[in-house]
């Protein structure tokens, strides 16, 4: 069988070929990143949960077809890492007095403008988005994330979660609908 | 056209993603439903005031230093893995070389004798009917996420 590039570096990577691991981690780092981001909303669990992915995928790479698109097979590590992140951190919450998040703060999604030199919208307005994005599922705010603050395509999407672009559609509806829910109760216009 | 298939069309026409002939079928809805052009103009108003937005990334430093990270990790559980084993070995064998030197002293009173292996067989069934336990629950128990 002919495999692609990705599918060579897997295969020596299945090998225990590091340098071959090396390849596929900095081809991928930036969307884990994105993604764990999407679910926890902290730039540390992000880039630490999104690492531990990379480490669980490749001690269990022999598993996997070389075959296959890589991304799809290693979401669903990072998807059970960040929901297991999320499950302690909502226990940490429950056990705590004031029901705030363990360390006292609000936590808000980060986002900066896209264009640093011309502040184009203000600090408020971007960290009143950011904390209505966390009060989303995890599922509507990742493919907001995806779409609105990453300017995915959906073919990319669609490729990065290995869904079809019809779900990606659906999936943009609902979560549209719940952050508009989500601005109005926070009293933003727009 | 029902609405359910329209929502996530809207979005694609919205987006700029559809073909030629979705775009067509939108439009001819759109012209002959209000509630579906008012939705539109809403999305299209969050999609504007997000689009001067992007989600804020780490520095170069960061994404220099990812793969090391990674690395020093892989190396690190392999470690940890290989020092647990040593651990459980080291004592597994420290626990059996105290026991045969305790029972095959004859200095060792028998009651003395009978004492340690009472001792080692009830700790043992001890340890092995929690853990049991604690896997069975852990599996069925419907109140294990009710905070005590």
């Amino acid at each position: 069988m002919i495999l692609s590039e990705e599918g060579s570096f897997i295969e020596r990577s299945q090998r225990g070929d590091r340098e071959a691991f090396e390849f596929i981690v900095k081809k991928y780092m930036k969307p884990a990143y994105y993604i764990a981001l999407s679910y926890v909303g902290r730039e540390d669990d992000a880039l630490d949960l999104s690492q531990d992915a990379f480490v669980n995928a490749f001690r269990h790479i022999k598993r996997f077809d070389a075959s296959r698109n890589f991304f799809p097979w290693f979401y669903s590590i990072l998807k059970n890492l960040c929901m297991n992140h999320l499950t302690r951190r909502r226990r940490r919450r429950e056990e705590s007095l004031d029901g705030m998040a363990e360390d006292g703060t609000q936590v808000a999604i980060p986002i900066e403008s896209s264009n640093p030199e011309r502040e184009t919208v203000s600090r408020d307005l971007r960290e009143k988005i950011g904390q209505a994005l966390v009060r989303l599922k995890p599922r509507d705010r990742q493919i907001i994330v995806l779409q609105h603050l990453q300017d995915m395509s959906y073919r990319e999407i669609a490729d990065l979660l290995g869904i079809p672009i019809g779900t990606v559609m659906s999936r943009l509806y609902t979560a549209r609908q719940a952050l508009r829910r989500e601005l109005e109760l926070m009293g933003i216009r727009y | 056209m029902a609405h359910d298939t329209f929502n996530s069309l809207l979005m694609g026409y919205l987006d700029g993603e559809l073909t030629e002939l979705e775009r067509q079928r939108v439009e001819e809805h759109l012209d002959l439903c209000p509630q579906c052009s008012a939705e539109l103009v809403a999305f299209r108003r969050l999609k504007e005031m997000t689009q001067p937005m992007r989600l804020a990334i780490p520095d170069d430093r960061h994404w220099e230093e990812y793969w090391s990270h990674v690395y020093n990790r892989l190396e690190r559980r392999i470690g940890w893995i290989l020092f647990s084993v040593g651990i459980i070995l080291l004592a597994s064998y420290g626990v059996y070389q105290m026991l045969a030197h305790l029972l095959l002293d004859e200095g060792i009173s028998i009651l003395m004798r009978a004492s340690i292996i009472a001792l080692v067989v009830g700790f043992c069934t001890l340890l092995v009917s929690v853990v049991r336990e604690r896997l069975h629950l852990a599996k069925t128990d419907k109140y294990r996420r009710i905070k005590r």
